[in-house]
């Protein structure tokens, strides 16, 4: 920030107010809990405004009054603000500069000290040509880096607050070479990201404009708060749906060598934002899948898992490993045998997840589980042979019901060899054995009964797979004796045709007249 | 009963309702249909497991599921990070930084689930919808409809969902159950069960288990005249099938919280709801206690983020 060439008797004040700058920069945390605490009570109020009962509705009305004295005055403050901004910026003779910055960090405070900051006010009184004039080249990093906040918090707002950037875009974009200081680069991203943060189509627009490279190489230094927030805004820019933009990330030059990088080394934050990245990858590229697992990027997950307790940062890193399992199983294999059982291993750190009290990382584990176990023989049987079992048994009686259903494609996996063409699936006795004698059947049976079709679907096809399977033809006296005849019958009048001609030919196969019979 | 069809010795084909084709040798086949089971063979029990084979039961086969960043799958995990997708630059003082970072170590105080017996402890709203979706609504797949216990949900489907049902109550059978557990009766038509609630379980008159969707007046128009076509024909139609407009009562509301408070087993009912509320992404109620909170929270906390 020093060498942007202003008059060395304005020095102090620069540095000083950059010295802000880049202490509330540090605050960021701060920030987004902020934010999040807004949405917090944004909903809360919304709900309030449902409401049942009355004291309720007095503290909304409470909270409005509040609102409305002190709402008027700011967008009062921040009509006037944007008046001085425009007289400021025609402004054409001594301490022009200086004028400006000062308009505009009145305005940029107006627009950051509240919950509620008055953007519409602002975009009536005609800020974003305003903001968009002071971001033009050559203009002093100060200048730069007040606009760019304000349009950074007017995109914070609703929809149509954000689409208003439109026409600041192609220069918030410029703003991110190289060549520009690094506060001011990190809050044109940040501007950026909130766009990207909006919706497809800004994403769109973004992406045709070329937002994408100059914000890829904010990502290549080891640290700073720059890399975080370059990060969280590609994460915005790439989460899809559509892959194109997750295509044209990966043929950036260094970039998957950035990212293994950051995830092995950086901060918990900046793994964050990068495991985000990770995540959208490795759903929509299949070049930057099999790149980064070239790369080694699960031991690098695995790493994570086992020595992070953030729940920011697991959720991402686990959700990128079911994404690489999904894909590539012979991958998996490799880690699996190199690493048995230890807590480092694959299989260590999905049991820590089930351990663990947060229902997401419970799901996402047992959903990686499920995918591994529809590998190979040896893929079953590393986890039939492991700790996770007993979990995975409690977890079929206790949670809640989508994670259950994930624990059911996991043990019906690990009894069922991958099918070859039109065969009938080989059932793999000795597992089947094993899982239902630890008290599963009833848990199945409990999902034929459930109202969800994919469950009630999974439930029969198991206990098919215990009556053809069990040894000694146990199977049709286990099913009987956890009322799994009866939850079949139900079935009988099921407006689900396909569900009732399964329980039908069940109960019709195992259970006709000949049951009791030898056959 | 259906009546029984014999066929001549010889091979047969058969489409079975996957639509694939089966041929079948049969010695000797009789065809029975009947209302309940469509098709029912009585042959060589050979025969019958070969027709399990072939009319493609579908087996157990491992296969890898993959989901895109946007399924709902991972909707509960996306939750915190919709939440990030816009951040707001706050310009904070050095008393407002401090407040906040209380609020941050507050922050991880949890609100108790208010529903009787539940020991669950959230971080936030998000977190007890979350788990109040989980632990003490069941939603029909159909409609959206949640119900406070599974019972109740698997009542809703027969009763809205299921034609064979009402083919059923067509037949005269009693086919809907009293809704309280334990009770057992069950009764011919929906205003007969309305009737016993109110009689035998102390209802409230104006309590509706299955209230109609409130539809555009095009629609309702529409639907008037179609009824009054239909009255001609039938009599007897239930109220399930009506068109009665059942307008959000809150005295029914109550009344039904006292009706329930003796029902309920291990799911409890929460106290202020209805039954057969869609349920979207955000609450359509919240329990006072949760509010508290909130409240208290904000008036203790002065600076932005208040």
């Amino acid at each position: 920030m020093a060498d942007d060439g202003s008059a060395s008797n304005r020095r102090d004040p620069i540095k000083s107010s950059v010295g802000n700058v880049a202490g509330q920069r540090r605050r960021q945390q701060a920030v987004t809990v902020a934010k999040e605490r807004r949405e917090l009570l944004v909903r809360a109020k919304r709900l309030c405004r449902v409401g049942t009962n009355g004291d309720v509705e007095d503290a909304l009305v409470e909270n409005e009054m509040m609102v409305d004295e002190e709402q008027p005055i700011l967008e009062a403050q921040a009509s006037k603000s944007v008046e001085e901004l425009k007289s400021a910026v025609q402004y054409q003779g001594k301490g022009a500069m200086q004028k400006r910055v000062t308009a505009l960090r009145e305005l940029r405070r107006l627009l950051s000290k509240s919950e509620f900051p008055p953007v519409e006010a602002a975009l009536r009184a005609g800020a974003i040509p305003l903001l968009v004039q002071c971001l033009s080249f050559g203009s002093p990093d100060e200048q730069l880096l007040e606009s760019a906040w304000c349009l950074t918090n007017i995109a914070a707002g609703k929809p149509e607050e954000t689409k208003a950037l439109l026409p600041a875009l192609p220069l918030l974009i410029a703003h991110l070479g190289e060549k520009s200081s690094a506060p001011v680069a990190e809050q044109c991203a940040w501007a950026i990201g909130n766009v990207a943060g909006e919706g497809e189509d800004l994403r769109n627009v973004l992406l045709s404009q070329g937002a994408l490279p100059p914000l890829a190489r904010m990502i290549f230094p080891d640290k700073g708060s720059t890399v975080r927030t370059a990060a969280w805004a590609l994460s915005n820019l790439i989460k899809g749906p559509e892959s194109k933009a997750a295509a044209q990330l990966v043929k950036i030059d260094g970039i998957l060598d950035a990212i293994l990088r950051h995830l092995k080394k950086t901060d918990e934050e900046t793994a964050t934002e990068i495991a985000w990245i990770i995540v959208y990858l490795s759903a929509l590229s299949d070049i930057a899948t099999s790149m980064l697992l070239k790369g080694g990027i699960l031991q690098l997950l695995i790493d994570r898992l086992a020595t992070s307790s953030s729940l920011q940062l697991l959720i991402p890193v686990l959700r990128s490993l079911g994404n690489f399992v999904a894909v590539d199983p012979k991958a998996v294999l490799t880690i699996l045998i190199r690493e048995q059982n230890t807590e480092e291993s694959i299989i260590g750190v999905l049991a820590k997840c089930l351990r663990s009290e947060h229902r997401v990382l419970k799901k996402e584990a047992v959903w990686v589980l499920s995918n591994i176990a529809a590998g190979s023989i040896e893929h079953k049987r590393m986890i039939h042979s492991t700790e996770v079992m007993p979990l995975l048994l409690r977890i079929l009686s206790t949670s809640p019901f989508d994670i259950r259903k994930e624990v059911a494609y996991v043990l019906g996996n690990l009894c069922v060899e991958s099918a070859e063409g039109d065969r009938k699936p080989g059932i793999i006795q000795e597992h089947l054995v094993s899982i239902v004698s630890g008290g599963c059947l009833r848990g199945f049976i409990e999902l034929v009964r459930s109202p969800d079709i994919e469950a009630a679907r999974l439930g029969l096809q198991f206990i098919e797979l215990v009556l053809r399977g069990m040894p000694n033809g146990e199977g049709p006296k286990l099913v009987e004796g956890e009322d799994g005849i009866d939850a079949m019958e139900r079935f009988q009048f099921h407006e689900n045709e396909e569900l009732r001609v399964m329980a039908n030919s069940l109960v019709d196969k195992y259970f006709g007249e000949d049951y009791g019979i030898d056959e | 009963m259906g009546r029984w069809i014999r066929y001549s010795p010889g091979r047969i084909q058969l489409t079975n309702r996957s639509g694939g084709n089966v041929q079948l040798d049969a010695h000797f086949m009789f065809v029975r249909e009947t209302k309940t089971k469509i098709l029912n063979f009585f042959c060589f029990v050979q025969l019958r497991r070969r027709w399990l084979g072939e009319l493609g039961f579908p087996y157990w086969n491992p296969i890898r599921r993959r989901f895109s960043p946007d399924s709902p799958f991972f909707a509960s995990g996306n939750v915190e990070r919709e939440l990030l997708a816009k951040q707001v630059a706050l310009d904070l003082t050095e008393d407002e930084i401090n407040h906040l970072q209380k609020f941050v170590e507050t922050e991880s105080r949890r609100i108790s689930c208010p529903i009787v017996g539940c020991p669950e402890r959230l971080k936030s709203l998000d977190h007890f919808e979350d788990h109040y979706n989980a632990r003490h609504t069941a939603s029909c797949s159909v409609c959206s409809r949640v119900y406070p216990t599974s019972r109740l949900l698997s009542i809703h489907i027969s009763e809205a969902h299921d034609s064979f049902f009402q083919a059923k109550v067509a037949r005269g059978y009693d086919m809907y159950e009293c809704l309280v557990e334990g009770c057992g009766l069950k009764f011919k038509s929906y205003k007969a069960r309305h009737q016993h609630l109110i009689d035998k379980h102390k209802f409230p008159s104006t309590f509706e288990f299955f209230k109609k969707t409130q539809l555009s007046k095009k629609r309702r128009e529409k639907l008037q005249r179609q009824h009054v076509s239909r009255l001609k024909h039938e009599e007897d139609k239930e109220a399930a099938s009506s068109d009665a407009m059942e307008v959000e009562d809150k005295a029914s509301v109550d009344g039904l919280v006292s009706a329930l408070s003796t029902l309920t087993t291990s799911d409890t009912t929460p106290s202020n709801v209805s039954f057969g509320r869609r349920h979207g992404r955000g609450l359509t109620f919240v329990p006072r206690s949760v509010h508290k909170e909130k409240r208290t929270e904000s008036s203790s906390a002065p600076g932005p983020t208040n």
